[in-house]
């Protein structure tokens, strides 16, 4: 099946006149899932298989239990790798590394060079970056279970979701549900959705980070009207696309993301609200979901937390730039990541 | 003046030490309670970090304190030392950690070399007070962490930003009811003018708020 479906994409691209939408009707929201898993596995393997002969680099790891020097496989061992040369503890804790104090890694991105290291829990002392990547993952899983809670019958094409921003009280994802005119979700839907979330971070799953070209890019979201329509801008801006793969999802993130799904702990999603002004033509039926969570360990009193979902559940505006055209949406991206740095 | 200091001869622990000791009840006696004590300062050596009941931790920890601070006083080349450090670990390789691990550990420290640090207890249970007696400097995360005050720390950011969502809300509410009453008392008057001959019951009744409404 997944053979027949490749092959069927390279007919169809070599085809100048007939381009994805005869595919993307092709394709079910499951089977293009699976597609793009299949893709993102074969691209993983070639890059490994690409790294040739095997070199070392030293890691100077700084931290408890004590400081000490790790040697590792450039290119293939990953800060989780190290971690697991010390606790179980490191491993569940860690959301991202901090390479030479300044740079904020993936747990799941092999090293390239010879670096010091740092684990950063959500606890620690100035928790910005891994605030940020909570957030970031949080959209990320909420565009999966958005993928797998609906029937069917509806087809699920996400768009995109923007830069985190805590203080906003919500993380979000912008989908586009073609065949849904008016939907407003009972309260029923939305335990359903929540209920959804918490079945995928319960499957403990690590986030796989990727690069990969455009053409490669635009193969995996072939389906996806919207995304195929943001990858060229994006691979203008950085060179290349960054895709992430939880379990068989996999979707565009500029990254970087914490470690695993199971570091996310209490979530509720408590609104969805349909968007009206989008100037993108392309885009039948927007909404925007919104949730609230808290990572794995966060003790928090019930009311403080029905305090965050109320606010949750108010539309998350901050936003509303990014329905502009795609290279304002990417411009005054650039300009919030510089505001941050 | 030819007094001996006697912090030189006995090492001065840096915990409080009750004036009489516990008995620890036990159908061996004195002897049973000796040996559930080198046990227990076994047992911490060990594993740097024990939940116990209350009495047995806090008579273990004097008798710990005094182990590793005479270990730190005399050094492995003391005999009397080394029959102390005998004695109270059972395990033998623990005599090696004593004088190679935690002297250097505790060599240059201030404080006392062991944390006695109450353990929760389930509500509305008559079970005896548990604690954590453990080694400081252990490879264990921190037991204390009073980080759940930092306003950096996710939960905080997100209540932090509900706090200040409610207060702009709140008084944007008093300032639209400020507005609306002298609105209202203009709509009032305006009305009154207009309402007067029908009816002077209905009007008094009515809020300043429902007749902006009504008049809107």
């Amino acid at each position: 099946m997944k053979l027949n479906i490749t092959r069927l994409t390279k007919n169809i691209t070599q085809n100048y006149y007939i381009k994805a939408p005869v595919l993307s009707r092709c394709l079910s929201t499951q089977e293009a899932i699976e597609r793009r898993h299949h893709l993102f596995t074969l691209e993983k393997k070639r890059q490994m298989e690409s790294v040739g002969r095997i070199e070392k680099i030293e890691v100077r790891y700084k931290g408890v239990p004590k400081d000490c020097t790790l040697v590792m496989n450039k290119d293939i061992s990953t800060p989780f790798d190290c971690a697991r040369h010390f606790t179980e503890w490191h491993m569940n804790t860690s959301a991202l590394a901090l390479l030479d104090g300044t740079v904020y890694w993936d747990m799941h991105r092999p090293l390239t060079e010879s670096c010091t290291l740092e684990f950063q829990t959500f606890s620690v002392h100035d928790p910005l970056h891994v605030n940020l990547a909570f957030w970031r993952t949080c959209s990320l899983v909420l565009g999966a279970c958005a993928s797998v809670a609906f029937k069917d019958t509806v087809p699920v094409v996400l768009h995109s979701f923007p830069h985190p921003n805590v203080r906003s009280g919500s993380f979000t994802y912008d989908i586009d549900l073609p065949s849904l005119h008016d939907w407003k979700p009972t309260e029923q839907e939305l335990i359903t959705l929540s209920a959804e979330y918490v079945k995928i971070i319960r499957q403990n799953l690590p986030l796989e980070r990727l690069e990969v070209g455009e053409a490669l890019a635009k193969e995996m979201f072939i389906d996806n009207p919207h995304k195929s329509k943001q990858i060229p801008d994006i691979a203008r801006n950085h060179g290349s696309v960054t895709v992430y793969r939880m379990g068989t999802h996999v979707d565009i993130s500029k990254g970087p993301l914490i470690g695993n799904t199971s570091q996310i702990g209490r979530v509720a999603i408590p609104a969805v609200h349909k968007i009206d002004n989008v100037t993108d033509e392309d885009v039948t039926h927007l909404y925007r979901f919104q949730g609230v969570a808290l990572p794995t360990g966060v003790r928090l009193n019930h009311f403080a937390f029905s305090v965050l979902i109320d606010r949750a559940k108010k539309f998350n505006k901050s936003q509303r730039i990014r329905f502009k055209t795609s290279t304002d949406v990417s411009k005054s991206e650039e300009e919030r990541v510089k505001m941050n740095a | 003046m030819n007094q001996a200091d006697v912090s030189k001869l006995v090492s001065k622990l840096r915990i409080k030490v009750r004036p009489n000791h516990r008995n620890l009840k036990n159908p061996k006696g004195p002897e049973g309670r000796l040996d559930k004590l080198r046990k227990t300062v076994t047992g911490l050596v060990k594993y740097e970090r024990i939940e116990l009941n209350v009495n047995r931790a806090d008579e273990a920890r004097q008798y710990a304190e005094r182990l590793i601070s005479e270990a730190i006083r005399h050094g492995d080349c003391h005999k009397p030392t080394m029959d102390v450090a005998n004695y109270w670990l059972l395990e033998k390789e623990l005599i090696h950690k004593l004088f190679k691990v935690l002297v250097p550990r505790f060599e240059n420290s201030k404080l006392s070399y062991t944390r006695l640090i109450n353990a929760p207890r389930a509500q509305n249970t008559r079970n005896s007070e548990k604690v954590v007696l453990e080694l400081r400097d252990n490879p264990y995360p921190d037991l204390m962490s009073k980080q759940s005050q930092d306003k950096y720390l996710i939960q905080n950011v997100l209540l932090d930003a509900a706090k200040l969502d409610y207060r702009r809300a709140k008084y944007a509410e008093v300032a639209q009811k400020m507005g609306k009453a002298s609105n209202g008392k203009l709509n009032d008057e305006v009305k009154e003018a207009r309402n007067s001959k029908e009816s002077m019951s209905i009007k008094e009744t009515k809020d300043p708020i429902e007749n902006k409404t009504s008049g809107i």
